[in-house]
This record gives C-alpha cells, structure tokens and sequence, in this order.
C-alpha cells in the first residue's frame, strides 16, 4: 500500500501527463511543492522573478507545441505571474500555472500572502479551478493540461491550498502503469458547403493571396499549408505569429504583413481579389484602419478554430471552422479533384524581387541594429531558435528572420509584454539541449529580465544573448519622433549600466561590439561558444523600424522614412 | 433573453465584466443552483456588433466549461 502527500500527487500527475520540467519560483506556501520536487524525477528551473517563470514556461511551449509548466506561491508570487498568464491567453500559448495558496481554513481572512488570485485571474485565463481537497488534485490537472491544449491553446491556473498539499490521500494500490494521456475532445470541423465555397472562390480569382497565422503552428498544420500554397500557387503573407510557416526559400513568400511588414506584403493584401486567412484573427497591427482593409477583395475566407474571431473584425465571406490542420488536408482533397487557374503572373508581380527594407544609414562610425541582424540571421544554423524581446528589434528581427519553422521564432505577439525574450529562451533551451537558441533584446526589455542571467549560469544553459543597446526605448522613441513632435518623454536611457561587465559579475562571457567591422568576429566567437554568452550591441541609438504604417491607418499612409 | 446551464458559477460574472468591456449593459440577469450545475438567464443591451461579439464569448465560455473534473 502506498500513500503519498497532495504536492507528490501533483507532480506524479504532471509526469504521467509528459512534463519533464517545470519553471518556478518557491514560498511560504508552495513549500509543500518544492519538498516533494526536492528528490522528484521532474527538472525545476530556478529563476529569479516569478515572471520569468511564467516566459521561460510559454517560451518552452512555444517551441514544443506541449505545455509549459510554472510555480509560483500565494500572494506576490501568484501575481507576479500574471502578465506572463495574459501574454499566454493573447498568443494561444498553452500554459498551466500552479500557485500556492494560503490554508482553506483561513481563506478569506486577508491572511499572510492570500490573494484571490481565481479571482483576478478569471477573465485572463481559459479557466481556473481552486482545488479544494486531495482528491481534486488529479481530475482538476487532468482537465487544466485538457483545456490548456484543447482546441484554442491557453492558459490554464490550478491553485492548491498548503494544507491540501501537505495532506495525505488514503492509503490505495500504487497504480502499475501510467496514467493514459488525457481523451482529446471531438473538435469542430470545417462545414462541407463553405469548404466548396473556398475552393470556388479560389476558382473564380484572379490574385488570390494567403495569409498565414499562428493558428498553423499550435494545430501541427506548417507541413499541410506549405503543400497547398505551392499547390495553389498564390503568394503568402505572414502574421507574427505564422512567420516560418511558409517554405523556406519560398519565392512566392512576401514576407510579414501590417504595421512593420513589407511594402509588397501589404500591397499584396491590398489588391488581392480572394484572400485565405488561415489562423489569424486580423489583430489591429495587421488590419490597420479594418475599413480600408483589403478594399479589393470580395471574397475573403476565414479558416480558425475559434468561431468567436469570425466577423469580429474584418466580415468573412466564408468562414470554415475547425482545427486548421484538418480544415487544410479537406481543402487540399477538394482541389485535387479541381482545375484552379495559373496564378504565377499575378504571384510574379506581387513578389517584387527587388524590393529591399527601408532603413536609416547609420553614421559611419556607429553600429546599425539591422546590420548586425542581418548577419546574424545569415550565420545562425537552419534549427536555431530566436525568441526576441518587444519593441524596434522585435520588428526587425520579423522583418528579417529566416525561421524554418514557426517554432523557431518566439515573440510576445498579442500582448507585446517586454521582458520576454531572455526568459523564453531559457524555456526554450530547456526543451532543446542541443540547438542554438539566441535570444534577441533591446536594452530597455533586457533590464526587465536581465536578472536571469543567474539561471543561465546555475543551469549552465548555452543561451546567447544580441542586447541591441540604442540607449533608448526605442519603439516609443520612434513613435514621439514621427508622431509627439519629438517629445522625448522618458524614452532616452543615457544611464544604461555596463552590460559587459554585468554580465560577467554574473559568470557568463561576454563582449562589446560598437562598429561594423566587428560583426563577424564576434559572431564566429558566440556561435561557437559552448555556454552563456552576452553580445553587448552598442547600435546608432536613432535607427527606426521602416516601413511603418501609422496605427488605424492603411497600406496608403505606408511611411519609408522619415518626412522631408 | 439567453438560458444556459454551466458547471462553473463563476462564468456569470465573467460574462458581465465582459459585456462592460464591449460597452453593454445588463437589462436582466439571474441564477440558480440546480443539482451540480448553474442554471443562468440574462438579457443585455448594447450596439448590435458588441451584442453579437459578446454573444459568441459566451458561447466559447461556455464551451470550455463542458470541459469538467469528471
């Protein structure tokens, strides 16, 4: 017979449902927890902020597709996770976070560190579930890790009381085998009639465009989009979050569409006749002004798994509801059996080989951001994996990066939460051992996580740092330029510390780079580092993200540099 | 006026803040515990768009509330 504690239940129920490590912060309450991780099977990260647990878990399940796992205790602990929480929910990432609560005898009594976090977390997550009693431990994860993945990923808070974890179940068989994964609910699929409709649309267009999203990535569907658009023969724009989706090389591939996306991308989307939005919801910083939106498309066809998007934003024609993975094989059977036009004059025309990205010349005797990151990209290896920051090199980075699969590219979409980038990459390295993961930061984001360079070191995790350092936060700095009458409001950030040296007071190597000449070198060296590695960019600190279309504005207000 | 029936009690209140943040008002909104469940009626008012967009939150809430301990 065999008895075991709540907090061993719920780490016995996280390995029987896959988890192998978790990231996480300890305290008064959650200390039940961390006895029983002390001698369990499951790797816990450490980090240094209960935010960066919360990035490090989405950075995780962003580059694995399966959940990402992160503790936190009652009170702070709990709210300090509650960005992370939110960025989960915007960007469909699926998350399960487990906090601490004080004992359900005195819940309600404005105890040591109680807050009501099911209550302040109601509206930002797909569900929580306070657990009540030791048996509620296994059915209430079972069905957290069943939402948290289920159709629409997100995240999913359990919140376990210290006295149900330092409770003992009656005592019962130990169980032989594991536990079966969780049952995978029968989901939506898209209707047969709009499925005919998409494909005779297709039909009857004449500049037919497909815009892919981040739908493709958590619905397994990048190999089944890259078979039908090349048989389509359409050109393809990308969302955020559906960068790497399109097939490396892809000639017919446009690049990102909105707000920092390409002139020819966003031209694309202008004069396209039929357009295919495949797992995207026409966030505002693709759509821009929605009623100039796609002003020549009759036909759009919207294809999500969440109904809810639908004509939310911008009015579907079709709309085909189901898994995108199962909605894009039907469709390719249907036009198997069909005829569809040549579409290559139009793919040729929207292409627009020549078109290279706007940029500011940065003074001879200054680095340039994008410089640097075009010879990173064109020296990482093909599986790298680049989780950015948020702000002006978030945009450059998608601008430029040559992900081979979304997984690849990890950034804080929906939200835009900066201090992001470190922390995902510890996730993401966690996950992936083996590849080159580099995390891409401004100086501004970096110091709202740099503190992880601790459990770069304790966990002697390979993660290469690019802090692109314009002493400025930079995006908001663009935005007072081009729009505030360069009213430069608390943007400027002339008092940066030395990151070289802290970088090393935490015992991970690192190095200046201030000029051109010196990119290749000190990216020979990083790459081939076996461990940590900060490269402090020291950039031209007045380089803006170009083109740029004003919010609520259209493809018609595209500005390419700044006005004369 | 819309009637459901819902595991979790709490979604009641979800569906009110969310209806706050489309800019609708509740005209009608009441509730009772039947066997395990909740049984919930409520009418709002509001711009025709943020109806329908509220209407189809409530749909998803509802949906990923089937997804129960059992």
């Amino acid at each position: 017979m065999h008895t075991r504690t709540g907090a061993a239940i719920v780490l016995d129920t996280l390995e029987s449902l896959g988890v192998e490590t978790v990231f996480g912060y300890p305290g008064g309450a959650i200390m039940p927890l961390y006895d029983a991780l002390y001698d369990h099977r499951i790797a816990h990260v450490l980090v240094r902020h209960e935010a960066a647990a919360v990035f490090a878990a989405s950075g995780f399940a962003r580059s694995t597709g399966r959940p990402g796992v992160c503790i936190a205790t009652s009170g702070p602990g709990a709210t300090n996770l509650i960005t992370g929480i939110v960025d989960a929910l915007m960007d469909n990432v699926p998350l399960i976070a487990l906090t601490g609560q004080v004992r359900t005898t005195v819940m309600g009594t404005d105890a040591f560190q109680e807050v009501d976090v099911a209550a302040i977390t109601h509206q930002v997550t797909k569900r929580n579930i306070v657990v009540r009693s030791i048996d509620q431990i296994e059915p209430a994860l079972r069905a957290a890790f069943r939402l948290a993945t289920g159709e629409r990923p997100g995240p999913v808070l359990v919140d376990l009381p210290t006295d149900v974890l330092r409770a003992f179940e009656e005592a019962r068989p130990q169980p032989e085998t594991a536990i079966a994964a969780p049952a995978v609910r029968e989901g939506p699929r898209a209707d047969a009639r709009a499925l005919d409709a998409a494909v005779a649309a297709l039909q009857s267009a004449q500049r037919p465009l497909l815009i892919v999203g981040g739908g493709t990535r958590w619905s397994g569907a990048t190999e089944i989009f890259r078979a039908l658009a090349a048989h389509i023969g359409a050109p393809v724009v990308s969302t955020l979050h559906g960068l790497g989706c399109a097939e490396p090389g892809d000639p017919g591939f446009l690049g990102m569409v909105g707000m920092h996306g390409w002139k020819r991308a966003n031209l694309a989307v202008a004069k396209a006749d039929v357009i295919f939005a495949l797992g995207m919801r026409f966030d505002d910083r693709v759509t821009g002004d929605p009623t100039r939106f796609a002003p020549n498309a009759h036909t759009i066809v919207h294809a999500d798994i969440d109904k809810s998007e639908f004509n939310k934003v911008v009015r579907a024609q079709v709309t085909l509801h189901g898994d995108l993975r199962e909605t894009l094989v039907a469709l390719d059977h249907r036009l198997a059996r069909v005829t569809l036009p040549s579409f290559e004059a139009w793919r040729e025309a929207a292409c627009a080989p020549q078109e290279q990205l706007p940029r500011d010349d940065a003074r001879h005797d200054h680095l340039s951001a994008t410089d640097f990151l075009d010879a990173l990209f064109a020296a990482l290896p093909d599986d790298a994996i680049v989780a950015t920051d948020v702000g002006q090199h978030q945009m450059w980075a998608a601008q430029r990066v040559r992900a081979s699969h979304p997984q690849h590219f990890l950034t804080s979409g929906g939200l835009g939460s900066m201090g992001f980038g470190l922390p995902a990459a510890i996730g993401a390295q966690m996950a992936h051992p083996g590849r080159t993961v580099v995390a891409v930061v401004g100086d501004g984001g970096f110091q709202m996580s740099m503190a992880e360079l601790a459990t770069l070191r304790r966990h002697n995790l390979p993660v290469k740092i690019v802090l692109l350092d314009n002493r400025n936060l930079g995006m908001v700095r663009q935005w007072q330029e081009l729009f505030y009458d360069g009213r430069y409001s608390a943007t400027a950030l002339p008092d940066n510390p030395e990151f070289t040296m802290l970088a090393r007071a935490y015992g991970v190597e690192a190095r200046l780079v201030d000029n051109a000449n010196a990119i290749g070198a000190a990216l020979e060296r990083m790459l081939a580092s076996d461990g940590p590695m900060l490269l402090h960019c020291a950039c031209y600190p007045h380089e803006n993200v170009w083109p740029i279309i004003p919010s609520g504005k259209s493809v018609d207000d595209l500005m390419e540099a700044l006005p004369a | 006026m819309r009637s459901v029936t819902a595991n979790d009690g709490r979604i009641l209140a979800r569906i009110i803040h969310l209806a706050h943040r489309f800019g609708c008002t509740y005209t009608s909104v009441a509730s009772e515990h039947v066997g395990a469940a909740y049984r919930m009626e409520f009418a709002f008012a509001g711009p025709g768009d943020a109806l329908r967009r509220l209407d189809a939150q409530i749909t998803k809430l509802l949906d990923d509330d089937r997804e129960t301990m059992e």
